[in-house]
């Protein structure tokens, strides 16, 4: 029943906001960045071995213009701090991020006056890998959870990123004063 | 702005049971060679001391004779220390100097290459109008052009003020950071880790603190550019930069005229993390500088701390040293290979893909041996973690019968091929004297015509049983350091197959239970074993105090580890000499007068790996 009885054979339907994320999720071209111990195994799994390219990913593009994902695969020092945040604003929309291995996602071994505790203290992140460094497996496996956030998304839900502005200011930036404020 | 400065932190153990000895300076060196001998008779009274100190030749000078006594020994030709390997500083705030004493001293490695000798020499500084915080010492710039990146470092990280350096500048920390941070009351810095939230907590008044605004800045110019030129800016996010480097360039047309290397975009604070950590904690740090060969950066460092604790090394746990830092040597060369060829030649990411084939079987063997790939921490101090898996000889056998074979292949690829040539010939030359006086060490030096190798020439951890060659080529271009690594591999696989064939049984690492830990069976059975244990792994060991430099030859360099010991478990300064680091200041004489292209050819034949750069 419905319009499928009318339609010649081998034409599906679906909506819109599921053949997009389809087309996105199964081509997110990361940035060719790559910061420290991380990107060796950032670059393993882009090998023959690994092969990302079963994912629709092997498309690293050097400019942030043509990349949907940002892989922040290392620590993040202070004086690399803006050029990150900078690189990830210049990325056009929509884009993602992952923080790949421990460094990225909280600091590390590294708890010192050069290393930032986080790249999530400058920009959102959507998928955290740990380990030092993750095996090229599992950083596979954090875009297979990346995959499975692209899917569910919505134009709305753009919209409304579009509205907020999801640039982060300087107060902005997690600090005990604002989650105070936020707790109280 | 930036006040991180959480609670400050003690590693050792409660104060009061600490020997009343620690801290305490290094002992004065004794006894004479042939080298201080000749340097006392000339200098007489200028010299604090000299002599011999853990087996080094040691000169303590007068700040004021320095600059003297460093052209005397490079001039006189029964020294000839033509080289200046490192410089850097200790803050000595916290030993027990005597008051007219200044706080800050310099460190100088210099090294002979003709006569094979090493020769550190020890200056104290100078006060800056009479202030305690402004440490003055001469610039070795006018003689070692070695000493000009080296002598930034230490400016940058202990405020030592160089006179008369040509280019005084920070080279690692931001312009505007507010403090140097290597003295020693400058606290570690971080923040304190929030596991539960709660608020007012003072532990978390240092939480977020740590971030400089993320805004860009205008870039500076760098001094001796001009902006009449076009000055084009290149990383720290570059495809061909290896990592995040930031190259200033200034071109007319399409020459480049000057090259201005910006660092720091990866300075992730291991030296004065390491003074926060006990000795055999910062096995595992080593592993992330050069994370392309972390067994070698194990291995240097455990050399070294090995060296002040005078232990000797079983005959098995050596073997297998030399075993994974071979492998490792090639593993690192066939990833430069890889991506030097991706950066020039053009043939894309097929030699990468073949490369990265061998690698892979490399990090298997890694992965069988420690289960991890690249963060191996394998060698550790006093031997090995763990004997080797019964597996591993055989893999390894099959893994090197082929190894030859591969590389004949990439040869025939890129070799001789009209591109690769024509990319590679003649395009950044540097002389004998050049490299030499640059302090360049490793592949950077063979490739200019100085036949050194310090697995040859000073032998460590039982380099000196094995037959090997050492490639030199005397063109001095990225085509004579391109023939030199691929050789170098070469005789990597002769010196495997020789230590397989010689693979001792025995130990794997030392029967020292003050310094390595009890087989965990024997924690099950015997008390004694239990608190050796316990105490190891609370309180580490202590080291005697003293001083050492040890260089290895790693993938790139030399990889050296200067430390001091004030008698306690955490070391009081330790110092890593990145080859890549001294390397790199050559990229702006390589680069002078030809295209933006060959740019990128350097920085491949430099082999850097930004994590040591950086440190």
């Amino acid at each position: 029943m419905g319009l499928e009885d009318k339609l010649p054979e081998g034409v599906l339907t679906t909506s819109l906001e599921s053949l997009v994320n389809w087309g996105r999720a199964n081509s997110t071209w990361p940035l060719l960045f790559g910061l420290a111990c991380c990107a060796m195994e950032m670059i393993a799994a882009g090998t023959a071995r690994h092969d990302i390219s079963r994912f629709g990913s092997e498309l690293f593009r050097a400019s942030p213009r043509q990349a949907d994902l940002m892989i922040v695969s290392g620590r993040v020092a202070n004086k690399m701090a803006p050029v990150i945040k900078r690189i990830y604003d210049q990325m056009l929309e929509p884009k993602w991020v992952i923080a790949m291995g421990i460094c990225a996602s909280a600091g590390g071994p590294f708890n010192n006056y050069a290393i930032i505790q986080g790249v999530d203290k400058i920009i959102p992140v959507d998928v955290y890998v740990p380990g030092c460094p993750p095996r090229p497996e599992a950083l596979l496996f954090a875009l297979d959870k990346l995959r499975a956030k692209q899917g569910k998304e919505t134009f709305a839900q753009y919209k409304r990123a579009e509205l907020a502005q999801a640039f982060l200011r300087p107060e902005d930036i997690e600090s005990l004063e604002t989650l105070q404020k936020q707790a109280a | 702005m930036l006040n991180v400065s959480p609670r400050y932190r003690e590693y050792e153990t409660l104060p009061g049971i600490n020997d009343p000895s620690i801290p305490a300076l290094a002992p004065l060196p004794e006894g004479e060679s042939e080298d201080t001998k000749l340097i006392v008779e000339r200098f007489g009274e200028d010299i604090l001391a000299a002599g011999l100190h853990n087996g080094q030749q040691v000169i303590y000078v007068k700040p004021e004779k320095l600059v003297e006594l460093a052209t005397f020994v490079r001039d006189e030709p029964a020294l000839a220390y033509e080289a200046l390997i490192d410089v850097t500083a200790i803050d000595r705030l916290k030993l027990p100097i005597p008051v007219e004493e200044a706080r800050f001293q310099a460190v100088y490695q210099l090294r002979s290459y003709a006569r094979k000798q090493h020769l550190m020499i020890l200056s104290g500084t100078q006060n800056e109008d009479g202030n305690a915080d402004k440490p003055t010492i001469s610039s070795l710039a006018e003689v070692f052009e070695g000493a000009i990146w080296p002598e930034r470092e230490a400016y940058d990280l202990l405020g030592v003020n160089f006179a008369g350096h040509p280019d005084l500048r920070r080279i690692l920390m931001p312009n505007h950071w507010p403090y140097h941070p290597l003295r020693k009351n400058i606290p570690l810095g971080g923040e304190e880790v929030p596991f539960t939230l709660t608020w007012g907590d003072p532990e978390f008044e240092t939480f977020g603190k740590q971030i400089l605004p993320a805004e860009s800045v205008n870039p500076v110019v760098p001094p001796g550019m001009d902006t009449q030129n076009l000055i084009l800016n290149m990383g720290p996010h570059h495809p061909s930069t290896h990592g995040v480097l930031r190259l200033v360039v200034e071109l007319d047309g399409e020459t480049v005229i000057n090259v201005d290397p910006d660092l720091g975009y990866l300075h992730s604070g291991f030296e004065k993390t390491g003074e926060s950590k006990r000795y055999k904690d910062f096995v595992y740090y080593t592993d992330r500088m050069d994370y392309l060969s972390p067994m070698s950066n194990n291995f240097g460092y455990c050399l070294a701390v090995e060296k002040l604790l005078g232990v000797e090394i079983p005959e098995r746990a050596q073997v297998i040293r030399v075993i994974m830092a071979e492998l490792q040597r090639i593993s690192s060369h066939l990833f430069w290979l890889g991506t030097h060829v991706m950066d020039v030649s053009g043939t894309g990411m097929a030699v990468m893909m073949y490369v990265t084939r061998e690698r892979e079987r490399i990090l298997d063997l890694f992965e069988m041996v420690c289960g991890a790939r690249l963060t191996v921490s394998y060698i550790r101090i006093g031997g090995v973690w763990k004997d080797l898996p019964p597996a591993f000889i055989s893999t390894l056998r099959d893994l090197i019968a082929v190894l030859p074979r591969y590389f004949d292949d990439y040869e025939d690829m890129v070799t001789s091929g009209p591109v690769w040539q024509e990319r590679l010939e003649g395009i950044g030359v540097l002389t004998r004297s050049e490299a030499i006086g640059m302090g360049l060490t490793g592949p950077m030096l063979r490739g200019s015509g100085v036949d050194w190798d310090l697995r040859r020439d000073m032998p460590y951890g039982g380099y000196e049983n094995y037959d090997f060659k050492v490639p030199v080529e005397t063109a001095g271009d990225c085509y004579a350091r391109y023939l030199v690594r691929i050789e170098e591999m070469r005789q990597s696989v002769r010196i495997i197959e020789q230590a397989l064939k010689n693979l001792p049984d025995g130990l794997f690492r030392v029967d020292d239970r003050k310094i390595s830990l009890p087989p965990r069976a024997e924690l099950d059975v015997s008390m004694e074993a239990l608190i050796h244990h316990f105490k190891l792994m609370t309180e580490g060991f202590r080291v005697a105090p003293g001083m050492v430099y040890y260089g290895i030859e790693s993938s790139k360099g030399e990889l050296g580890y200067f430390i001091e010991s004030d008698g306690s478990a955490v070391p009081y300064r330790l110092h890593v000499r990145g080859p890549s680091f001294n390397n790199l200041y050559a990229i702006s004489k390589m680069s002078r007068g030809h295209t933006l292209s060959d740019v990128v050819t350097n920085i491949g034949s430099t082999d850097i790996v930004l994590g040591e750069v950086d440190r």
